[in-house]
């Protein structure tokens, strides 16, 4: 009898678990979602894989590249990319036409009239100069992470429903490369945020934890996980071309071995992004596409610039950091890291921007010169085959030392950095100096240890203790971001290198305040010069941007990635 | 001692695991370099915009005041704020929790299951050809890597299954229909398998071991001879008279596994891209989002704690001789 009651209480507990693990994993599972129904007759789901997930659906606090995306899909822009044989060029979103005043100080959009929210409340300027006035009044604070779409941004008003005007304090280059990267949030969702504390309610409101989000674009959004899947369904108020697909499933993937073999398996459509070390092998697949485009991110060394540096000072002549630089082999990068799928870079901004200056270098692979020249600027070998720095007086006086540095590399790249840096020690070694790698961590620590904690712009502190990085940057269309970087203004924030320049930072100011296209290429174009001679960066590759997708789709446009709403809305079904 | 002093003790070293553990989980992450506002990096990132966050999430405060803060807030059920979204830590990390708890207790219940019968079999069957198979194959999983057992699955395995090697349900799931209960729950259970297998084969392999070598030792005593000896069925002498007396240390591995399973398995949820704690603590790490990750590494430190409580307990209630 005991026996029997103890069997029974094991099976018992054996259904117990197995109930709550359903039990829990159903109720867990559900995660947010919208009451709003997916309708069949188009091209059926596109299943898209990706390794970024979208971390919210608030533009005015976010992180990942992946919820940007997911912003122009569902939320109106006034502007957006298109992609031809020119490159990119801007197009109406929501405007429809826009023109600026005389004095480059005032402009005017017309938008699309009768557009709605996907609550069925109307869509006007009134809620694009609210999210513009509010952005300007908290963009030290609350509003900072979009602050950047509307720099000098003095107001905007509303004249009329599909009238907007934006008031702007001084002429502004780049407008609407700016604006392009503004969402129009509703306001009778978001003004009750706005009338928190400094605005703190705006950066703290999480859309996603009330569905259904109230949206107007390409999509609404029928459920989110932020770890799992997306599911985005065609908005039938939207003013533009349709989506061919009658639903997108955005689904996360921590493991891109996992992606490809759902890829392989026929559960996913498109792959966003292949890694490098995995390409051979997709293209292998039966019934799998690959395609690519220019990516947006640069491969580079990093040269601690901080002319206030105290150690190993003889890294601060640009020579030297040439002469180095010409024993790097990048063609081999490319190659072996990159498996042919990057390009030879020279500029800051990259292939990517319609401004890149094509007259730097190139950086052509020569030890025997780079040698010639650490020769000459007297860094002489060492019996060890290290060069040694010779002793200098002065205020940064130095011992004589020999050449030997470590480089910091994180650990988040999409791409192998150990393998970067092995043919960048072999080049160094080659010109006689040692190089070891340290590795810095997760972004976020590499990044602490190139700035140090105790960064501070004001008192000049940091960017003492590391000598040369290794990492990457991805750039935009349009330049200014980049430029930005390296101004004395980004001390402690973007600024990698610690490089301070006041005619550089003077020629920022001014190619930001230059309407004539001409003339603003004319200051791009130096300015990128000037970080080339000075070797603040020394640019390795240009990384391509590789996708695969399965061949019962088509129609892909990898190319209009966080750029416009036709990525998700133009592939479809093939044949 | 008394028994009620062997609990009393037992539960006021717990309690005091508790503090350290507190303490230690504030002190940890503050040695690492660079915090939740160091991590900012926009354009309108400026030193006044810095100081501005460090004001607004206390990290201008002293260590110390933090700590207190930290504590006092603990007390009051408050595990703090998300210093990233701002969502409160619990509503952060019951989702993510949700999904863990059934894989993982699917997972060790799997193992345990397995561990025990193999290990009980392997005991019985000393040196015969069963012994050495249940042996090896115990040894080789133990000593495999979890995240390169769960590769193996997803590469090998789970397209000659049929199985999802992602996820906790199926992306199109629901979106052109409305599915019926059945049809998500065996969805989700479907999820579950592979990263529940790939966790359980890993533990499984310690079960056999521990559960073997504590048979053999049972097997080996008088009392089991005198049990062979009155005529007790095989089944009889090893399930009341072996594995009962074997159990100690079965215990302390069950409570181990079950502490572990609010902390889940990172790598194995990293490979099975499985939404669940492991996965937002990672995340929250690299984002030095401490009230996160402090949160996380409590619930977990708590549950070890409680579940090593439980097994000392039960240790008292299985063999009394502990409190002498």
């Amino acid at each position: 009898m005991r026996s029997i009651a103890r069997r029974r209480r094991g099976l018992l507990l054996i259904a117990a678990v197995a109930a709550f693990a359903v039990t829990l994993g159903t109720s867990a599972g559900a995660g947010a979602t919208s009451p709003t129904k997916a309708k069949a007759g188009g091209s059926g789901i596109l299943r898209i894989g990706t390794t970024n997930y979208i971390d919210s659906f608030n533009p005015i606090n976010f992180i990942e590249t992946q919820a940007y995306n997911a912003f122009i899909m569902i939320y109106p822009q006034l502007v957006q990319y298109t992609y031809g044989k020119h490159g990119y060029r801007f197009q109406g979103d929501w405007a429809k036409s826009w023109k600026t005043s005389k004095d480059g100080k005032t402009w005017t959009f017309k938008l699309h009239s009768g557009t709605k929210w996907s609550d069925g409340k109307p869509l006007t300027s009134k809620d694009a100069a609210w999210t513009i006035n509010t952005i300007v009044k908290y963009r030290n604070g609350a509003t900072a992470v979009a602050a950047p779409a509307l720099a000098h941004v003095q107001k905007a008003t509303a004249p009329n429903p599909t009238t907007l005007v934006v008031h702007y304090a001084k002429p502004v280059g780049n407008v609407l490369a700016q604006l392009e990267q503004f969402f129009v949030l509703p306001q009778h969702v978001y003004a009750k945020y706005a009338n928190t504390k400094g605005g703190k309610g705006l950066k703290t409101f999480h859309p996603e934890q009330h569905m259904p989000i109230v949206t107007a674009g390409a999509y609404t959004i029928k459920s989110y996980q932020k770890k799992g899947t997306t599911v985005f369904i065609p908005d039938p108020n939207f003013w533009g071309p349709p989506s061919h697909a009658d639903a997108i499933a955005l689904t996360y993937y921590t493991n891109a071995d996992s992606m490809i073999a759902d890829l392989k398996q026929g559960n996913l459509d498109w792959i966003d992004q292949v890694p490098f070390e995995a390409i051979k092998a997709v293209s292998k697949m039966p019934g799998v596409q690959l395609q690519k485009t220019l990516a947006s991110e640069t491969t580079n060394i990093t040269w601690n610039s901080n002319p206030r540096k105290l150690k190993n000072r003889e890294l601060l002549d640009p020579r030297v950091k040439r002469a180095l630089s010409m024993c790097v082999n990048r063609k081999r990068i490319i190659n072996v890291v990159f498996q042919g799928h990057a390009s030879l870079v020279e500029s800051l901004v990259g292939h990517i921007s319609s401004l890149e200056n094509p007259h730097l270098g190139p950086l052509k692979y020569n030890c025997k010169k780079g040698n010639q020249i650490l020769n000459k600027l007297g860094y002489k070998k060492g019996p060890n085959g290290i060069r040694i720095a010779p002793a200098t007086h002065g205020k940064y006086a130095q011992k004589a030392h020999p050449m030997s540095y470590e480089i910091v590399t994180p650990t988040s790249t999409d791409f192998n950095v150990n393998r970067e840096f092995q043919i960048v020690q072999q080049g160094f070694k080659a010109a006689g100096v040692k190089v070891t790698q340290k590795v810095g961590g997760d972004s976020t620590a590499t990044y602490a240890l190139e700035t140090d904690s105790k960064c501070d712009a004001a008192k000049h502190q940091g960017y003492s203790k590391f000598d040369i990085a290794m990492w990457d940057w991805a750039g935009y269309v349009d330049p200014d971001f980049m430029l930005s970087v390296v101004t004395t203004g980004q001390w402690c924030s973007w600024s990698d290198t610690g490089w301070s320049n006041k005619k550089y930072d003077k020629l920022y100011i001014e190619q930001g305040t230059t309407v004539n296209p001409a003339k603003r290429r004319k200051i791009v174009w130096k300015m990128q010069k000037m970080v080339y001679d000075q070797m603040v960066y020394t640019q390795l590759v240009n990384e391509q941007l590789i996708d695969a997708h399965s061949t019962k789709w088509t129609g892909f446009h990898i190319e209009l990635g966080a750029y416009s709403k036709a990525y998700y809305t133009s592939p479809r079904k093939a044949g | 001692m008394r028994g009620t002093d062997f609990v009393l003790k037992r539960v006021f070293f717990a309690v005091a695991t508790v503090f350290v553990a507190i303490t230690v989980n504030f002190v940890l992450f503050r040695t690492v370099p660079g915090d939740a506002v160091s991590a900012l990096r926009c354009r309108q990132c400026t030193p006044q915009f810095k100081a501005y966050e460090r004001r607004t999430l206390g990290l201008d405060q002293s260590k110390l005041k933090q700590y207190w803060l930290y504590v006092d807030s603990l007390f009051h059920g408050d595990m703090g704020r998300s210093l990233r979204t701002q969502e409160t830590v619990w509503s952060a990390l019951w989702s993510p929790l949700k999904n863990t708890m059934p894989m993982v207790a699917l997972g060790t219940l799997f193992s345990i299951v397995l561990g025990v019968a193999t290990g009980v079999i392997s005991a019985w069957r000393r040196n015969t050809f069963v012994d050495k198979a249940g042996l090896w194959t115990g040894l080789a999983f133990y000593a495999m890597p979890p995240q390169w057992l769960g590769l193996m699955i997803v590469l090998f395995v789970a397209g000659a299954i049929g199985l999802p090697t992602s996820g906790i349900e199926t992306p199109t799931l629901g979106i052109l229909g409305d599915p019926s209960t059945w049809t998500i729950v065996m969805d989700r259970l479907k999820h579950m398998v592979l990263p529940a297998s790939a966790l359980g084969l890993v533990l499984y392999g310690d079960y056999t071991l521990i559960v073997r070598s504590a048979m053999l030792e049972t097997l080996g005593e008088d009392y089991v001879l005198t049990a062979r000896a009155k005529g007790l069925s095989n089944w009889a002498t090893v399930w009341k008279h072996g594995l009962r007396n074997a159990m100690l240390p079965v215990i302390t591995l069950v409570a181990l596994s079950l502490g572990f399973i609010i902390g889940g398995a990172i790598t194995i949820e990293y490979v099975f891209s499985y939404p669940g704690i492991g996965l937002e603590i990672v995340e929250a790490i690299d984002q030095r989002d401490w009230p996160i990750v402090q949160g996380a590494f409590l619930l977990l430190a708590l549950s070890v704690i409680f579940f090593n409580l439980v097994a000392d307990l039960l240790y008292y209630k299985l063999d009394p001789r502990v409190t002498e």
